[in-house]
């Protein structure tokens, strides 16, 4: 057991486990952050999406270490009270059905936004092409990044 | 179908408000044993401040019940959207038929809920009368506020007391449609915002203090059992904390859930299994036995005329055989169950689609009654017919009373959810169809082979209804034909099986739908006009229990091909397909895929879908049901499950290739409007992308696929 420094929505957190521990099960188990969902551990679903620098990463697939002394933001530091244009734009699209892979697909529309302001379809494709939702809200995803992008300066 | 009893029972309590509990009970009708008892119940509180708690007796698992449900009681009610709180019902003496199943959570409840709605508003408004000694005939209701004469006001809090008191009338009035407020109007979903901030909480989201995570070691080919294993392996891994036997396997459980996975992997490495009776399974061996099983014996599930006998004065028969896989429901979010035992009981959190059966088969395993058992369903992250299952729920349990108490979370990853799903199984399909000398209709006959999912989920047991069930989607063929044979010839299958979004009739619809194209193109008509021409002036049709007005379908049918332009000249290598169905003779979907094929590659470009199902209670959820089934039954055409020595060869989200964003056709849904009573929309859309996509490529290409899944080179 090791102690690591992670910044967590904003937050200094001292976390001591396993290096390899995958961040997923440090932020659903030891931090709490159940925002955050597993799907498949394989970083082929994209439920597990967090922002390790401003870059969506598959937090089932790094690392403690690898998540160490970065700035991390899950879908609970999106924003403090769901005013991120991308929860705007999924609540004025109704997106969510089950709701379970939709934190992943946030996480992964905000950083879309934030390098590609006014993405094209392929862009979408592209960023969306790691994520599973088998309920079929991938239309509405769609419109709602076109929305955000609208309002995302 | 059902003869259904209403009655109401109501208690006043100071402090805790109004709380009306409306019982709905229905018995089936003698001979009718098909469909399970049906019992379920709305429960409403208003508390003195105004906020009104609505508990939804059905599971949300995408599909809008606790917004759709809420809606219905908020309408009669006229309350105040915004000062409403939504909980999901627990199973026990109110709640005692729970199951969310088969398209059916609005049809059920919608007349009781408005009705507990309406009988609770004239109470309110009684009691303000009372109060204001003044006719009630005077008053009338607002967002939740009793309105009088002269600008009197009364909210439902301050009157909740005193309405408690009041006598229940009977026979309340309800709303006209024209009357709605909420009713009909598109919806945001109501846990939209706890989703888009994290907050929603899913079965795996389930936290208790002093809570261990669990995973269990099971045998590869369901139903195995282990030999011999070296617990010490698991205990060597840190945060482990204890390897228990139970049932299904050896369950490792530690402080986190990344260290039970790590303990699991540990252990496995030194376990032998016995691998039972599935240890000789296999996909292409169950093929051979289902194709020896187009002809010799079988059930029949529908016979009208003399088939063979007009088959053999066809001026032509046309015969093919159809093929569809086994399945894995593949919901996003694993399963898992959370268990804690306490002195006097247990409690449970799941996410789960018969909270009901989950309270009886985790009391059997703790040892305890039903009522002790007490079940918290959480949000489900993907339901699709999986979570109907208790396996996984009553495994909790016996984890937990292994571990003598709890709190454990039992998790399955992604591997275990597809090695021991409870999968739709394989069919084959042999069509066959007579035309005479002027290409008309004149008998088919459709068979199908297959493992029974009835009789696995009957624990084994054959029903009378088994071939009508395995059958459905084929029986309930809508084109007028002179001699019918709808048969089921089972084939045995080692492995657990369940019912899947449709139910059993997305293959059966997929061999039915696609033939009677091959039949159009045969006999030189149109697919569409074929279609209107068999549906022609039928109006009620009985099909088993269910009774389809089939102008509905061939409005469907007929707006469906209006708006996707059929009939419209295409470039080379484009082409439309078109497939429709009644579902349950409750439901009327038609949709037109149009799609290219360049290279061998297939595109599918659009998907317009025309739907009835009675009035709509939220068109914008009905949408989303729309949009999700289509999505749902489009990945059915690439996905499947193979078997090798008992074991499915996929294990995950790489060899099962769902629909992603980028193969997303563009979809448009057009809904019928209608005064009929509202019936389902979560599974009508299912079984018609597969049939309308492979009719399209048979227009595109002139190649004719009739089997699942669609395979790289099957187009090249």
């Amino acid at each position: 057991m090791t102690a690591f420094q992670l910044t967590v929505n904003g937050r200094p957190r001292t976390v001591e486990a396993d290096p390899d521990t995958p961040l997923l099960w440090i932020l659903r188990d030891t931090l709490g952050l159940t925002g955050t969902k597993f799907g498949c551990g394989q970083g082929v679903c994209g439920a597990c999406t967090v922002h390790l620098d401003g870059k969506a990463v598959k937090s089932c697939q790094t690392s403690l270490k690898e998540a160490s002394g970065h700035a991390i933001i899950t879908v609970e530091g999106l924003s403090k009270d769901g005013s991120h244009p991308v929860q705007k734009a999924w609540l004025a699209e109704d997106v969510a059905q089950c709701g379970y892979c939709q934190p992943g697909m946030l996480m992964s529309a905000a950083a879309l936004l934030s390098h590609t302001p006014h993405p094209t379809d392929g862009d979408i494709d592209e960023a969306f092409a790691d994520h599973v939702c088998r309920c079929g809200t991938y239309p509405r995803i769609r419109k709602a990044v076109k929305r955000a992008a609208g309002g995302v300066k | 179908m059902t003869d259904r009893r209403d009655f109401l029972k109501i208690t006043g309590a100071t402090g805790a408000g109004l709380l009306i509990g409306l019982h709905l009970e229905a018995k089936p009708k003698p001979g009718e044993t098909a469909k399970p008892e049906f019992r379920p119940n709305a429960f409403l509180a208003i508390r003195p401040d105004g906020t009104v708690r609505i508990t939804v007796p059905k599971t949300e698992m995408g599909q809008g019940v606790r917004t759709a449900l809420p809606m219905a009681v908020a309408e009669e009610l006229d309350l105040d959207w915004s000062r409403i709180e939504v909980v999901t019902a627990q199973p026990g003496p109110d709640f005692k038929s729970m199951q969310t199943g088969g398209s059916t959570s609005v049809s059920t409840t919608w007349t009781p809920l408005r009705k507990a709605g309406a009988t609770v508003r004239l109470m309110l408004v009684a009691a303000a009368a009372d109060q204001w000694k003044l006719d009630a005939k005077l008053c009338r209701t607002e967002k939740g506020f009793v309105l009088g004469p002269g600008g009197k006001k009364l909210s439902y809090g301050a009157l909740a007391e005193a309405a408690a008191k009041q006598p229940v009338p009977k026979d309340v009035p309800l709303k006209k449609a024209s009357e709605y407020k909420l009713l009909g109007r598109r919806m945001p979903r109501f846990d939209g915002p706890a989703i888009v901030t994290g907050k929603a909480v899913f079965g795996l989201d389930v936290r208790r203090p002093g809570q261990r995570f669990a995973t269990v070691l099971r045998c590869e080919v369901p139903g195995g059992q282990p030999k011999t294993w070296d617990e010490a392996k698991a205990k060597g891994v840190t945060g482990v904390k204890a390897v228990v036997k139970v049932p299904t396997g050896l369950a490792v459980v530690a402080d986190t859930t990344w260290a039970a996975i790590k303990g699991r992997e540990a252990l496995a490495t030194s376990t032998t299994w016995d691998e039972g009776a599935g240890q000789g399974f296999n996909s292409a061996s169950l093929e051979a036995k289902s194709r020896a099983a187009l002809t010799g014996p079988a059930d029949e599930a529908r016979s009208q005329g003399d088939v063979e006998k007009v088959l053999s004065a066809a001026a032509r028969v046309l015969e093919a055989e159809y093929s569809f896989p086994y399945q894995a429901h593949a919901t996003v979010e694993p399963m898992n169950a959370t268990v804690q035992i306490q002195a006097d009981g247990a409690e449970l959190w799941t996410g789960t689609q018969s909270p009901n059966k989950a309270q009886s088969t985790a009391a059997t395993a703790l040892g305890l009654k039903a009522e002790q058992v007490k079940v918290n369903v959480a949000l489900i992250g993907g339901g699709f017919g999986r979570r109907l299952g208790t396996d996984f729920s009553t495994e909790a349990a016996q984890v937990a009373k292994a571990l003598g108490g709890g709190p454990v979370q039992v998790v399955w990853d992604r591997e275990d959810d597809f090695r021991h799903d409870l999968h739709h199984p394989a069919t084959l399909h042999r069509m066959r169809a007579g035309l005479d000398a002027n290409g008309g209709l004149t008998a088919w006959a459709h068979r199908i082979a297959g493992p029974s999912i009835l009789r696995s989920w009957l624990g084994g047991q054959k029903s009378p209804g088994q071939a009508s069930a395995e059958a459905s989607g084929a029986l309930d063929i809508p084109y007028a034909i002179p001699a019918l044979k709808i048969a089921y010839a089972e084939v045995e299958a080692p492995t657990p099986m369940g019912w899947w979004r449709g139910i059993e009739i997305v293959p059966n619809v997929f061999a039915r739908e696609c033939f009677f194209d091959e039949v159009a193109h045969a006999a030189g008509k149109d697919p569409l006009q074929l279609r209107l021409d068999l549906l022609g002036n039928q109006e009620l049709v009985k099909f088993g229990r269910d009774e389809a007005d089939l102008r509905r379908l061939k409005k469907v049918l007929q707006v469906a091909a209006d708006k996707a332009g059929w009939g419209r000249a295409l470039p080379a290598g484009r082409g439309l397909g078109l497939a429709c169905h009644a579902y349950d003779g409750r439901s009327y979907a038609a949709q037109v895929a149009e799609v290219s094929v360049e290279k061998g590659k297939l595109r599918v470009h659009k998907i317009t879908c025309a739907v009835d199902c009675g009035f709509v209670v939220n068109p914008l959820g009905l949408e989303a049901q729309v949009e999700g089934g289509i999505t749902f039954g489009l990945s059915a055409l690439f996905t499947q499950i193979t078997w090798d020595k008992g074991r499915t060869v996929q294990t995950g989200f790489l060899d099962f290739p769902l629909v992603r964003q980028g193969d997303m056709p563009v979809i448009e849904t057009h809904i019928m409007p209608s005064t009929e009573a509202p019936s389902g929309m979560g599974e009508p859309p299912v079984p018609l992308p597969i049939p309308a996509v492979l009719n399209a490529v048979f227009a595109a290409t002139g190649k004719r696929i009739r089997r699942v899944p669609l395979v790289a080179d099957s187009l090249a």
